[in-house]
């Protein structure tokens, strides 16, 4: 395994100082954004997955990547989710919540991606809205987050004083 | 904290993510196409490739074939039927009429066993019979029995698959016509591992000369060899060594509906009859065998049930990745649909003339 060691306290003390800059501001409304886009995205996902536990769990057990770990896979997401929320709320752990979150949507694409186009079938095992949107948009909707994950990342690694 | 190293920490990110995916997703395809226990004989050239034709449909399935002519039923246009004949490549497309203008139906199947053609819906249920040529469907059955799967097997027998009311599991059946219908039912012929219902599912097979029935089922390594009064069952092994369906049935969810919790692993996925052979269509690799081929073609493996063996296997080659979605033999010809085209083979005498037995039928 790889670890990582950020220096978010001093950033986010940065940010937060009354006297910073104007570009400094514009910053740190871009990182709320992406932050209250990504807590309200795994909110939504994490809850209506839980709310149709059952359905989820049959859903991801005939996924043809997942089969041999849907029980785990069908807590573990979810929880996962809600971890990154937890995480997103407070300012010393938003770039660690970026990383993971940046982590879990290349892994949701990567997946749709190997089903689309290795898999005899296609299951579906998105909640919500999200199951009526077509694999593609599904891709293009993942790649908008994760791109917005490494916005997150770059403007928060940036603002290090340190640099 | 520089640039470089913000990016370098993003792509180990990307890549530890997605090789797990990766990795997750191989494991799971070896553990449905893997298994070393068992290996293939391919022989030179069992069949040759004479002709793909283009049918235009990918929702065509046989629906019966009289000598040199097969008959297509088409899925999506019920009351349409397309006559090929094999030998001259000529198409004719047939537009059959039920009699009874105001008929309701759910999902309508075509057979045709000359001198006559069937339509049949088994949720309704009623059966629609008329004469090849002039192709006008009159009711024959009505509300006798109803049917999941059915084969006609002459003018007034059709061998069936239905859930028994006394057992609740699924049963194979004859239906027959005298002076009027009564259908025989005969619940010990589908052994149940799980539910008699998923577990059980295969598909019901006829050969061409209209000797023997067939059941094949999907999720485990077995065939049933019946003779054409359904009687004298015989269950034969394939070579693949998965004798207990592995498949989970879920709990009824709050639609009361039960559903498959996993996919089911597919042992046979659809078999033919013509004489003593029984041919199985499998995605399964034996020993020795490269997963690339799976990609280029369809597994079929050739059985002899009256010897009780197993022959050798041959290919049947999947058209601009479309995989084989049905195949059949009548005599000469192997054929497969695979996306709207048909894929017509010739048989090799060698190898699938073995109707001609000298060895006594051992037992049931």
């Amino acid at each position: 395994m790889i670890c990582y060691k950020f220096p978010q306290k001093q950033s986010s003390i940065n940010l937060t100082h009354e006297s910073m800059k104007v570009h400094a501001v514009h910053k740190k409304h871009l990182i709320t954004a992406i932050v209250v886009l990504f807590i309200f995205l795994f909110v939504y996902a994490a809850t209506s997955k839980l709310m149709d536990f059952q359905q989820f769990t049959i859903q991801l057990s005939q996924s043809p990547v997942l089969t041999a770990y849907a029980n785990e896979a069908a807590w573990g997401i979810p929880v996962v989710e809600y971890f990154l929320v937890i995480l997103f709320v407070f300012n010393e752990f938003r770039l660690w919540a970026l990383y993971g979150s940046f982590a879990l949507m290349v892994m949701f694409t990567t997946y749709i991606a190997l089903v689309i186009n290795f898999s005899d079938y296609i299951p579906c095992s998105c909640g919500g809205v999200l199951e009526n949107m077509g694999w593609t948009e599904h891709i293009v909707f993942n790649l908008f987050f994760v791109a917005l994950a490494v916005i997150g990342i770059l403007r928060l690694e940036s603002s290090d004083p340190t640099q | 904290m520089g640039i470089n190293r913000v990016l370098f920490k993003l792509l180990g990110t990307a890549s530890l993510s997605i090789g797990a995916v990766i990795i997750v997703f191989l494991f799971s395809e070896q553990q449905v196409h893997r298994n070393n226990a068992f290996t293939r004989r391919y022989p030179p050239h069992p069949v040759v490739k004479t002709y793909n034709l283009d049918i235009g449909y990918n929702s065509y399935y046989v629906a019966g074939w009289d000598t040199d002519f097969l008959y297509l039923g088409n899925s999506t246009a019920p009351w349409h039927l397309l006559r090929v004949d094999l030998g001259t490549r000529d198409t004719v497309h047939i537009r059959m009429e039920p009699l009874n203008k105001g008929l309701r139906y759910r999902s309508l199947e075509t057979r045709v066993l000359p001198p006559y053609f069937y339509i049949m819906d088994g949720t309704m249920p009623f059966i629609l019979r008329g004469t090849i040529g002039d192709w006008k469907a009159a009711p024959w059955m009505e509300e006798t029995a109803f049917f999941n799967r059915a084969i006609p097997i002459d003018s007034n027998h059709l061998f069936i698959r239905t859930i028994s009311s006394q057992t609740q599991r699924s049963a194979l059946g004859i239906i027959q016509q005298t002076d009027s219908f009564y259908i025989r039912l005969d619940t010990t012929l589908l052994e149940t591992q799980l539910d008699g219902i998923f577990d059980v599912d295969g598909m019901l097979v006829q050969s061409g000369d209209g000797m023997y029935l067939g059941y094949l089922y999907f999720y485990r390594n077995i065939f049933i060899v019946l003779d054409s009064k359904m009687e004298n069952p015989k269950n034969q092994r394939t070579i693949d060594t998965v004798e207990q369906g592995q498949i989970q049935v879920a709990e009824a969810n709050s639609h009361d509906q039960i559903q498959l919790q996993a996919p089911p692993l597919i042992v046979n996925r659809s078999g033919a009859m013509d004489g003593n052979l029984f041919l199985v269509q499998s995605d399964r690799l034996g020993r020795n065998e490269s997963k690339s081929m799976l990609d280029q073609a369809s597994i079929i493996d050739v059985y002899n049930h009256q010897r009780g063996t197993y022959e050798f296997s041959f290919y049947l080659y999947h058209i601009r990745k479309n995989k084989v979605r049905e195949f059949a033999i009548r005599g000469a010809y192997v054929i497969a649909l695979i996306g709207d085209q048909l894929s017509v083979y010739r048989t090799g005498k060698a190898y699938f003339d073995q109707t001609t037995n000298t060895e006594e039928t051992t037992g049931l």
